[in-house]
């Protein structure tokens, strides 16, 4: 490896700074005392006045705790059916509309959300009438049509986390189980699934961020009454700065640097664990 | 080469079955092709083979050896063709319901499991095996292959040779009537693969499990196999043993394929049942078959002569018109245990001959370069094909 | 797991279900089930389940968007924000269905294409997207570069440094800029303190916002597949060309450069099709005097209820974005296949 020239050290520095310092900046002046949030008021700041104002503001928490609801079921519906298309496209062999199914496992990926967000509703208000006529059921757009809407576009991603990491191992660990007289669907859960678990797992983590942090589809399928913590906060900074939304950021980040720096730390553990035992077989 | 003499002293007092044209074979191939779109990988190959067997499908990449190989663990369909295992037909059955196991080339070891559990694993699938019987078992297979005090390890911390060892062990535990081993030498050292290829004979004869064997080094399909099938593109060029691959090849493929061999085309000047004579221009004399060959009158047919069965003279001999030829050493490789001189003669195809070490000489007593000798050969040495 | 021969499926192959079809059904399974169980079973069940969700909850919506693009705009009566597109004629005399009248309407499509308003968000959103792309291209390149030619242990470092922003929320992030940009914010505050300027110099709602909004969310999209390919390349063709006499910068230009090809093109895809639709950065950074597409769908379809224009603009904008889909989903296949390999 050639050694850093000064080039590579100032792109690196200039292009972090240009990253971190909103953020940090946020979390700055998420002490300050005054409502003017970027105007630092030196006499009665730093504060955590608002921060307590966070917890009592009723609306936002109901938002996140409705946002963290929806999150966990997307997450858990897009692992399910992202990791059984990412299981199609890369060990299934051919079959009639395969390339349908890449087309639309992929296509939410690059699709701009406010045409998902449209179809959507209008997919919704179509069955409004036929649910309501045929199972007498009535649809109210809230939690459950948000939940499906995510889903049905964070799958995508868990579909190539998935498939790229299935993609990457060859079939032979299925092929031996399968050999040794396990079922497939036994081979699927014994083998293949332990095997994939770190994919499916950050594919988890990565489906319920992006549900977490939705605004745009969530806006269109949501009903009245069911607002998302994104939805509050983009209604609040339309207007303007909001001191309780640096609050919420602060915690938000922290919450999140404190979770990828344990899974850092963690993962490197291992990796040295590994790493060692291994040469300690060669060797022994 | 110790364990092929030993292997062909047994074969004298147990029975060859291949010889016994009223011996049922234990897997039978009929007629199988395997096309890939327009490409076909295996074409028109029919196979017996018997039980107790160690057969070797020898050949090189893209013979169709694997493909083959995988057709017979249920990986794929044949396009067309049967296979049969112990009479009974083994097409539309998934690789989970063959009494077939297959140790794969990368060893395919699960790697968040144990050995002990890599090994019980297929146990587990059967039905009827309590968990004391499941685990009686696994020790058992792990004393035999020994690595009984590797039972608690993880793949991770094993050596490629230790891996090997679950491998074998974790297909042979079922039991199955057939295993099939894909190149389970290739991934060891040279040591480590010569002292393995005894270990697996060991095995195999202990628990009289029938063997087919894919591998593209000759050296491991001559020590292993009772049986070797040479394949190119698809088909099986010649089938036998060792000695037979080797001594008598019945084409140029296998001739040249298996160990080195000098070629010389030439045509048939005399014919008869139990000599025969054939001019050759290539080496530019005459060479003298000490038995009858049959190919069509004038047909060009090809010699082949081993290396190690060719005498270096240093003074010209008595008789030199035939079986003789003179030529100039251009190269010399010393390997320890033989030499091999690579001579080029009058018409200036090289020739490659190999002498043992016998006896240590000291660098100017020994054959250099530069000098001119005379090549020999006895008239049972050589080999000659018509295609 | 490509298994020989059909799926072949018998009771025993229902494992461990087995005992629950026989509390449903006392002899075991019906025929009919055993049918679907032979046919359906295994590999068909496991393709069905996403294909199935798939097809209602994203083709399908799709199709209706089409469908309704062609529609009229919504009649005085109805309830309907559009007039119907199909229509079943009654026979007067007999009152039976006679059959369907499909009326497309291209009305709205005629629009989009002509009315000014539009024709200016089209160029003014594609645009807008395009120079954003370079910008993050060109903030990005250097930084998956340097990257690239890190240690592995900082290498690691950097790229968790590079992902952590993007699992914080988009939203804030955007918002983070808004306390830079305005005029009593920190950047304006700090060149004011600093003496450097008087007046605050006014950033918010232009497109130089917007700019840097997009440039700063998609970021890490543009680096992570630049890096991923950058990383791949072999530092022994460099070698190569400076033991041939090449300079760093020439070697750059004529080896890395190009080998980076797909690297740049997959980066920049990823930021260009969602810039082209994005609604959140311009609504909160940028002009309200020159609207960009997605902000116009959104009104079109909130504000003015005019559903057959909102879903038009929609069908529009996949039309633009149609051919950069199909590189992208071109390249994230070459990619799939490379990692078989």
């Amino acid at each position: 490896m050639k050694t850093h020239g000064w080039f590579s050290k100032t792109a690196l520095a200039l292009g972090f700074a240009f990253l971190y310092v909103p953020i940090l900046s946020m979390i700055f002046y998420s002490f300050n005392y005054s409502k003017l949030v970027t105007v630092w008021d030196a006499a009665r700041s730093p504060t955590l006045k608002w921060y307590g104002a966070l917890f009592h503001d009723n609306m936002v928490l109901r938002a996140a705790w409705l946002s963290i609801e929806v999150a966990a079921l997307s997450a858990t519906g897009a692992v399910i059916l992202g990791t059984l298309a990412g299981l199609v496209l890369s060990r299934f062999g051919p079959f009639r509309g395969r390339a349908l199914l890449q087309g639309l496992t992929t296509a939410p990926l690059v699709m701009p959300e406010v045409i998902t967000g449209l179809s959507m509703l209008l997919l919704f208000t179509a069955l409004e009438p036929l649910l309501l006529n045929w199972f007498g059921y009535t649809l109210n757009r809230g939690i459950s049509t948000i939940t499906i809407a995510h889903i049905t576009f964070t799958m995508a991603y868990v579909t190539v986390v998935v498939q790229s990491r299935l993609s990457s191992f060859d079939d032979s660990l299925e092929e031996a189980a399968l050999d040794l007289g396990a079922r497939p669907a036994k081979v699927f859960f014994r083998i293949t699934v332990p095997l994939i678990l770190p994919a499916i797992l950050s594919g988890w983590l990565l489906a319920f961020t992006l549900s977490w942090d939705d605004l745009v589809v969530t806006q269109f399928v949501s009903g009245p009454g069911s607002n998302t913590l994104p939805m509050v906060i983009f209604s609040r900074v339309r207007l303007g700065v909001s001191p309780v939304v640096n609050a919420l950021a602060t915690i938000m980040v922290l919450i999140v640097a404190l979770g990828v720096v344990l899974s850092a730390v963690f993962m490197r553990r291992q990796e040295q664990r590994r790493k060692r035992e291994e040469q300690m077989a060669a060797t022994g | 080469m110790q364990s092929a003499e030993r292997r062909a002293d047994k074969n004298k007092t147990k029975n060859e079955p291949w010889r016994d044209p009223h011996a049922e074979a234990y897997v039978r191939i009929d007629n199988i092709t395997k096309r890939f779109g327009d490409f076909v990988a295996v074409n028109n190959v029919s196979l017996k083979i018997y039980k107790g067997e160690i057969f070797c499908l020898l050949g090189g990449s893209g013979c169709g050896k694997s493909t083959l190989l995988r057709m017979m663990a249920g990986f794929e369909e044949p396009s067309s063709g049967a296979i049969f295992l112990d009479g009974q037909d083994m097409a539309g059955i998934p690789p989970y319901r063959r009494p077939v196991n297959m140790m794969f080339q990368s060893y395919a070891l699960f790697p968040h499991m144990t050995v002990e559990k890599n090994i019980a694993f297929g146990l587990e699938q059967e039905k009827g095996l309590s968990s004391a019987d499941i685990a009686t078992r696994v020790t058992d297979i792990l004393e035999i292959v020994k690595l009984g005090q590797f039972a608690a390890r993880r793949p991770h911390q094993l050596s490629g040779g230790q891996k090997q060892r679950v491998a074998l062990a974790r297909s042979l535990v079922k039991r199955p009537k057939l295993l099939l081993l894909d190149e389970p030498l290739g991934a060891l050292d040279k040591k480590l693969r010569e002292a393995t290829q005894f270990e697996l004979i060991n095995i195999q004869e202990q628990l009289g499990v029938t063997f087919i064997v894919v591998t593209h080094d000759q050296e491991e399909a001559m020590t292993l196999a009772s049986r070797i099938g040479v394949m190119n593109r698809g088909e099986i060029v010649q089938i036998g043993t060792p000695t037979e691959i080797y001594e008598f090849p019945q084409n140029k493929f296998v001739a040249d394929f298996i160990g080195s061999v000098n070629m010389f085309e030439g045509t048939m000047i005399e014919d008869l049942p139990d000599r025969v004579r054939i001019k050759s221009d290539e080496l530019g004399g005459v060479i003298y078959v000490d038995h009858g060959i049959s190919a069509a009158p004038g047909a060009i047919v090809y010699t082949a002569i081993r290396p190690e069965k060719i005498n270096i003279l240093r003074a010209q001999p008595a008789e030199t018109h035939e079986n003789c030829v003179k030529g100039v050493v251009k190269d010399i490789a010393y390997m320890g245990d033989v030499s091999i001189y690579l001579v080029r003669i009058e018409t200036g195809k090289v020739v490659r001959v190999t002498l043992p070490n016998v006896e240590r000489m000291s660098d100017d007593e020994r054959i250099g370069w530069e000098e001119t000798v005379w090549l020999t050969w006895h008239g049972s040495s050589p080999v000659v094909v018509t295609q | 797991m490509k298994t020989a021969g059909r799926n072949v499926a018998s009771r025993d192959s229902l494992g461990r279900l087995g005992p629950l079809w026989s509390i449903f059904f006392r002899f075991g399974p019906p025929r009919w089930s055993q049918y679907v169980i032979n046919n359906w079973g295994g590999q068909r069940l496991v393709i069905a389940l996403p294909y199935l969700w798939l097809l209602v909850f994203f083709l399908i919506p799709f199709l209706i968007v089409l469908y309704i693009s062609f529609a009229g705009p919504a009649p005085e009566e109805s309830k309907l924000p559009y007039a119907p597109v199909a229509t079943w004629i009654r026979d007067v005399v007999t009152q039976n269905e006679v059959g369907t009248q499909f009326k497309l309407l291209f009305t709205s499509y005629d629009y989009l294409i002509h009315d000014p308003l539009y024709v200016s968000a089209w160029g003014y959103s594609i645009k807008l997207a395009a120079v954003s792309t370079l910008f993050c291209l060109m903030v990005g390149y250097p930084m998956a570069y340097a990257i690239s030619r890190s240690s592995p242990t900082m290498r690691n470092i950097f790229l968790m440094l590079v992902i952590l922003p993007f699992w914080t929320s988009f939203l804030l992030r955007v918002y983070a800029w808004i306390g830079l940009l305005k005029a009593n914010g920190v950047i304006n505050n700090t060149l004011m303190w600093l003496g450097i300027i008087d007046t605050p110099i006014g950033m918010m709602n232009t497109t130089f916002a917007v700019y840097i909004g997009i440039v700063y969310s998609y970021l890490p999209f543009m680096i992570l597949p630049l890096y991923s390919n950058l990383e791949k390349h072999d530092n022994t063709l460099l070698e190569a060309a400076n033991d041939l006499g090449a300079g760093p910068i020439r070697s750059f230009l004529r080896i890395t450069l190009p080998l980076s090809k797909d690297g740049i093109v997959a980066g920049s895809l990823l930021v260009f099709i969602p810039a082209v639709g994005e609604y959140v950065i311009p609504t909160l950074l940028g002009r309200t005097d020159q609207l960009m597409i997605a902000t116009l769908l959104y009104n079109e379809f909130d504000r003015n209820r005019q559903w057959p224009t909102a879903c038009a603009v929609a069908i529009a904008m996949l039309l633009v974005l149609i051919v950069p889909i199909m590189i992208f989903q071109h390249f994230q296949n070459k990619e799939l296949k490379a990692g078989r390999k």
